[in-house]
């Protein structure tokens, strides 16, 4: 298959280029500023990926039919399109959240690893090629793996940077073992003549599902699925709370666009066996997720379980999409992560910004939170109630657009333990909120100042969700849109 | 038997031989030479496979550069050499279990594979795999944007690697 | 074809078999006469201080990583040096575009002073 190169393939990759540019940019200013100038590199990164993302609207937006570029290697598609925007969003908002944070804010070298992180979070998103796949991956991971012992100087850090490389290198291995075991039964990488290979009955039955489950191994660990979530609370403990923000959502969700487009292009043929392994896979990971969360006394460790949960919920969509006959399912699973990596970075950023206070991730010293600082407390209600899945918050609407997917196609015993999880949830959502509003606390008169850019960035995202939760038409249908370029 | 089946036959014994003795071994610094041994084995089969430039890459990068950054990084550790203690935990059992559990699935999905005893197509004589790939490497029709992510990837690294091992002043 | 590597082999062969004489002829005929101060590993005439195995600073590691990502880097530009002339200005722009990304890390080891050896 050769796909001839043409010039609006330059103007598709626009954003990617711009990014690195970015990247060079930062790096550059990053060296030519003495150190007590380096504090606007947050806003010039955050600015820039605001600018991109706009450029992206403007220029690369996805028109017509779905098509293969650069050889095959990029699909110039909703669904790669979307999760791009999402990738700049949640790294815009997260050089916001961090641009005040001591030993991060000001150094060049943070935004740099954000930066080439991002980048392969978007080409993550439109890879139709195993190499330009894995590659991706690993562009998305290295970084992070530094971005977690960012602090050099602090044991937690240090242990989480290793603890997710470690990791995060075996299961790429697996992964890696599957994509190979694929070239050599087909002869090919790139993931559409795949499909068409695997649907013309040219591979068996045996290979393909073997293969799918190595492969399948190295998305779980992305996604922090069971039985490969349990680096998430260790890591997300330990990594700069912005960080963690970071890896739970954009590299969550980009995780999830690689599953998606692989398992519905690669893998259509064997749908009922993949359907019944996600399945699987929801309910464990939704279930430990929940009833490890009730225990937490740690509000990273809190949020990293939580979102091992969130992960279960959209695989019910993902799982619902292997079903004939889904209409709702991708795009309930686009929708879900879309709201999801909004709502998360909201939480994420108020616990950083009361952290840099307090000193402490510890539940109990969020008590008389909401006297110390009642715009910090809203947000975190927001954020919270959003992921507990109340209504008016955009989580409530996109649970149940999962839950509609997996009734849509009978999977109704997978959509009532989504539901009882979320009751669950919801407790220990609640407890948290508890603490912040009701507990008093002898330190609850010294107010709690929040920067500039936290100011920004929270402001933004609780806009966000409220809009998706309150006006979620437009950003249905721009999901659907997602969704519906898939194939 | 073709002499190449014999060659083969022979790196694959040396190979798989020295692999296991990166894990029997007791002492790091020797693992880290025997793994020398089963990437230099490695580079020989892809010689047979009639990739030059792999094996190459695989002297340049594996043997040259990445097997002196373990044997640093090995004496980095504090417990430099010391070769008592168990080679096993507890878990070992389970390991196994694990380990033979993959083996038979890996077999498994080779069964159904039809294509074992095909004879690979012979490269003619003016193939030249090296000049094909130097051309796919920058060709936007192939694969260009994996080569210019992949300076990022590398760049990203390089920054990574200097931000954990070097002390700021 | 295989019979390209065939030097190859037989320098590898020689070179094993020869080291491997060498040490047979001196442990065969060579004459041992052991004492203590003989089997002490030399230390340019001192007495040994401790094993000889310590822990390495840092800054091996450094050293090796950075030579590992320029090593691949090098390893990228055989073939392209090899059909230069055929690729024309966008093969050419395009490995430009190659280096420079990497010559920005490279400077930024510079500046940092990862390079220095104090």
């Amino acid at each position: 298959m050769t796909i001839a190169f043409e010039p609006w393939m330059y103007v598709a990759v626009l954003p990617e280029i711009l990014l690195v540019v970015l990247t060079l940019v930062v790096l550059g200013l990053d060296l030519a500023l003495p150190e007590e100038r380096r504090g606007g590199l947050g806003w010039l990164t955050a600015g820039g990926l605001t600018a991109i993302i706009l450029v992206g609207f403007a220029v690369a937006m996805p028109a017509g039919e779905p098509r293969l570029m650069w050889g095959g290697m990029l699909r110039h598609d909703w669904l790669g399109f979307a999760f791009k925007l999402t990738a700049l969003f949640a790294a815009a908002a997260t050089s916001l959240l961090s641009m005040d944070l001591a030993q991060v804010g000001k150094r060049g070298e943070y935004y740099l690893l954000l930066l080439a992180s991002t980048l392969g979070m978007m080409l993550m998103g439109s890879a139709a090629d195993l190499v330009m796949l894995y590659l991706a991956i690993e562009t998305t991971s290295i970084p992070l793996y530094v971005l977690a012992g960012f602090l050099t100087r602090d044991d937690k850090s240090t242990e989480a940077g290793f603890k997710y490389l470690l990791f995060g290198a075996m299961t790429s291995a697996v992964m890696l073992y599957g994509f190979s075991l694929l070239y050599g039964f087909t002869g090919s990488t790139n993931l559409y003549e795949l499909a068409s290979l695997a649907q013309a009955g040219q591979l068996s039955l045996a290979s393909v599902f073997g293969s799918l489950l190595l492969v399948l191994v190295g998305f779980a660990f992305k996604i922090s699925a069971v039985p490969l979530q349990f680096w998430a609370p260790d890591v997300y403990e330990g990594a700069p709370t912005p960080v963690a923000g970071f890896l739970s959502t954009a590299s969550k969700a980009a995780g999830f666009a690689v599953l998606v487009r692989v398992l519905m292009a690669v893998f259509p043929g064997i749908q009922p066996y993949w359907g019944a392994v996600i399945s699987a896979l929801a309910v464990a990971t939704m279930t430990l997720g929940n009833f490890f969360a009730l225990s937490q006394k740690n509000i990273k460790r809190l949020l990293a379980y939580s979102s091992i949960a969130h992960a279960g919920y959209a695989l019910i969509g993902v799982a619902a999409i292997s079903m004939p006959g889904s209409t709702l399912g991708a795009t309930s699973v686009v929708f879900y992560l879309i709201t999801y990596v909004v709502t998360n970075l909201a939480a994420f950023g108020a616990v950083a910004a009361v952290g840099r206070v307090t000193g402490s991730d510890e539940i109990a010293s969020y008590a008389g939170l909401s006297r110390r600082s009642p715009w910090l407390a809203l947000v975190l209600l927001v954020a919270l109630l959003s992921l507990s899945g109340m209504p008016p918050f955009g989580g409530f609407v996109v649970k149940f657009a999962v839950f509609a997917a997996a009734v849509e196609v009978n999977l109704i015993w997978l959509a009532v333990i989504g539901v009882l999880n979320s009751i669950i949830g919801l407790y220990y959502y609640l407890t948290v909120l508890k603490v912040v509003y009701l507990y008093r606390s002898e330190e609850e008169d010294k107010p709690m100042p929040v920067p500039g850019g936290y100011a920004l960035g929270l402001l933004v995202l609780c806009v966000g969700i409220l809009l998706i939760g309150t006006l979620f038409a437009p950003w249905f249908s721009f999901s659907s849109g997602a969704a519906a370029a898939l194939f | 038997m073709t002499a190449l089946q014999i060659i083969f036959l022979i790196t694959a014994v040396i190979t798989l031989g020295a692999a296991a003795m990166v894990v029997i071994t007791r002492n790091l610094v020797h693992a880290a030479l025997w793994l020398i041994m089963t990437f230099f084995g490695i580079s020989v089969l892809y010689v047979l496979l009639n990739a030059g430039f792999l094996a190459v890459a695989q002297v340049v990068i594996y043997i040259g550069a990445i097997s002196i950054l373990m044997i640093f990084a090995i004496m980095l550790t504090r417990r430099v050499q010391q070769d008592f203690g168990p080679q096993t935990n507890a878990a070992w059992p389970w390991a196994l279990v694990i380990a033979a559990a993959l083996f038979g699935g890996l077999i498994w999905i080779f069964s159904g594979w039809g294509n074992f005893f095909t004879q690979a197509p012979v490269m003619g004589e003016r193939a030249d795999p090296l000049r094909q790939l130097g051309m796919a490497l920058v060709s936007p029709e192939q694969y260009v944007i994996p080569f210019e992510v992949a300076s990022v990837m590398l760049t990203a690294a390089l920054i990574g690697a200097i931000m954990v091992a070097w002390e700021r002043k | 074809m295989l019979i390209e590597y065939l030097p190859i082999a037989i320098l590898l062969v020689i070179s094993t078999g020869l080291a491997a004489l060498i040490v047979w002829i001196g442990n065969t005929f060579g004459p041992r006469r052991p004492t203590l101060r003989k089997s002490l590993p030399y230390e340019s005439g001192m007495n040994p201080i401790g094993p000889g195995t310590r822990r390495m600073p840092v800054r091996f590691y450094l050293v090796a990583v950075l030579f590992i990502l320029f090593d691949i880097e090098v390893v990228f530009f055989l073939p392209w040096a090899i059909v230069f002339r055929q690729l024309g200005l966008f093969g050419l722009i395009e490995m430009f575009v190659f280096i420079f990304i990497l010559l920005v890390g490279y400077v930024y080891a510079w500046k940092k002073g990862a390079l220095e050896w104090e």
